[in-house]
């Protein structure tokens, strides 16, 4: 079933066009890849579906984005709740300098989602276990976040967007900073959280791609030029553009 | 689809030497088959005992693509073509090594039993042998110049060898209800005849397998059969 489906989507940075007529339907609770070499506009697509490239004041987006039917690209959605539905995980690992408690807190806080000190106690301490760092740092949640191994800070930041209950979890190169241990610690997780969330994740591991996802879209100058089951598109891509660049021939 | 070179020279080139290596191998299979035969042609045991060491070479060069595949799949983790060319590879040489062995076997069965052997039968054997020896030529050709069509061909014309292999068993067995003297080279050669259509069918599986390479589906149906 589709979570999202974008219609025509172009996004202009000024004068320049760094998407061009993107259409692509997201399942809900899969993992959704996106591919492509440096610039392709796989980044800047993740960030319309939480409304992110809105920071960039020079940036425009046009076309349809729908999430369970409500246009994600209208003016007159509430973007703060937009964000509460629509998580995001960034390259590199940034929690906030607080505690490892108020880092899981800060959500449910501003979004007045805990009645009582009990009921935040317990969103903490299931976001984290959701992040499989609980039993890493439950003795020690009033540490400062920052002080953590960069692997644990990324799944801290991924228990701090999963304390707001996301229907989407968005993840832009989410191990580009991490050794293996703590890259497949966060695929093993990528894998329990798509129970329950949809997940799109850009990333420029292709065998990253391969292992935990279920769709693949690759990029190429703004276009999606391919987009399909990932065993597909690892296998027997149909478009030459997306062989030359997941075998290495491009260039 | 036609590939540009990979960006990392040394990538490209470590595929290239393993589709070098196949073609080598199956070059010297071929051989092997060749001077099976015509070893039973020629009567010349010779050619068959050549076909017997020769497999020596055969088995080498089975475990020098398989480390080349293991190599290929732990550093370089091959994708898309790439992935079928590295695990085609790896299924093809099996299929050429038993096609090896099977002609070793035949050419063993010949020192045996010699090659004054009855003419009825050795003229079956040698149009059957001829036939086999085409299927694997033209497979390999079908490899190296990636031509699907001729693959197509191989896995359709593998009836013939089956219906072949058939009739010459029922021919040989009535051979041996007239010349009872005759059973343990006609044993022998009852075993050839089978080897022969076991050779078409590992042609069969290599011609699968270049289907495979080139398109990325399988052939579909059930295997025409004799």
């Amino acid at each position: 079933m589709s979570k999202i489906k974008a219609e025509n989507v172009n996004v202009y940075y000024g004068s320049k066009q760094a998407l061009f007529d993107v259409s692509i339907d997201i399942a809900e609770k899969e993992v959704t890849a996106l591919i492509g070499p440096s610039g392709c506009g796989k980044s800047t697509f993740l960030r319309c579906l939480n409304r992110m490239n809105d920071v960039i004041e020079i940036c425009r987006v046009e076309g349809s984005i729908k999430m369970d039917n409500l246009e994600l690209n209208s003016r007159k959605l509430d973007v703060v709740r937009l964000r509460e539905s629509v998580g995001m995980v960034f390259q590199k690992p940034n929690p906030f300098p607080k505690t490892i408690y108020e880092n899981v807190a800060y959500g449910p806080t501003i979004h007045g989602i805990a009645q009582s000190k009990e009921e935040m106690d317990q969103i903490v301490e299931t976001s984290l276990k959701k992040a499989a760092l609980w039993n890493e740092v439950k003795d020690r949640l009033d540490e400062i976040g920052t002080g953590l191994s960069g692997g644990q800070q990324q799944r801290l930041c991924i228990a701090r967007a999963i304390s707001v209950s996301p229907e989407v979890i968005l993840m832009d190169e989410p191990c580009s900073a991490l050794d293996p241990i703590a890259t497949a610690q966060i695929e093993e997780l990528i894998d329990d959280l798509k129970k329950e969330v949809t997940i799109v994740i850009v990333t420029h591991s292709m065998s990253q791609a391969a292992r935990v996802s279920q769709k693949t879209g690759f990029f190429h100058l703004g276009k999606l030029i391919e987009f399909g089951p990932t065993d597909k598109i690892f296998k027997n891509p149909d478009n030459q553009q997306t062989q030359d660049y997941i075998t290495g021939r491009f260039g | 689809m036609s590939e540009k070179p990979h960006i990392v020279k040394s990538y490209e080139e470590q595929l290239q030497l393993l589709k070098n290596t196949i073609v080598k191998m199956g070059t010297g299979v071929e051989k092997q088959l060749e001077n099976t035969i015509q070893s039973l042609v020629k009567k010349d045991i010779s050619l068959a005992e050549k076909s017997i060491k020769d497999d020596e070479l055969t088995d080498k060069y089975e475990i020098n693509i398989e480390e080349q595949v293991v190599n290929l799949i732990a550093l370089r983790q091959p994708m898309a073509i790439d992935l079928r060319e590295t695990v085609v590879a790896l299924k093809v040489s099996s299929d050429l090594e038993r096609i090896g062995d099977l002609s070793k076997n035949i050419s063993k069965r010949l020192t045996k039993i010699g090659t004054d052997l009855p003419n009825d039968i050795t003229k079956n054997f040698e149009i059957a042998g001829l036939k086999a020896s085409k299927q694997v030529n033209a497979v390999l050709n079908s490899y190296l110049h990636r031509a699907k069509d001729t693959a197509e061909n191989v896995w359709n014309s593998d009836e013939e060898i089956d219906q072949m292999t058939n009739s010459n068993m029922e021919a040989a067995v009535k051979h041996l209800e007239k010349n009872k003297n005759d059973i343990q080279k006609v044993t022998q050669l009852l075993f050839m005849l089978k080897n022969i259509e076991r050779i078409g069918d590992h042609a069969t599986n290599i011609a699968e397998q270049v289907y495979f390479l080139i398109t990325g589906d399988y052939l579909e149906g059930d295997r025409p059969k004799g």
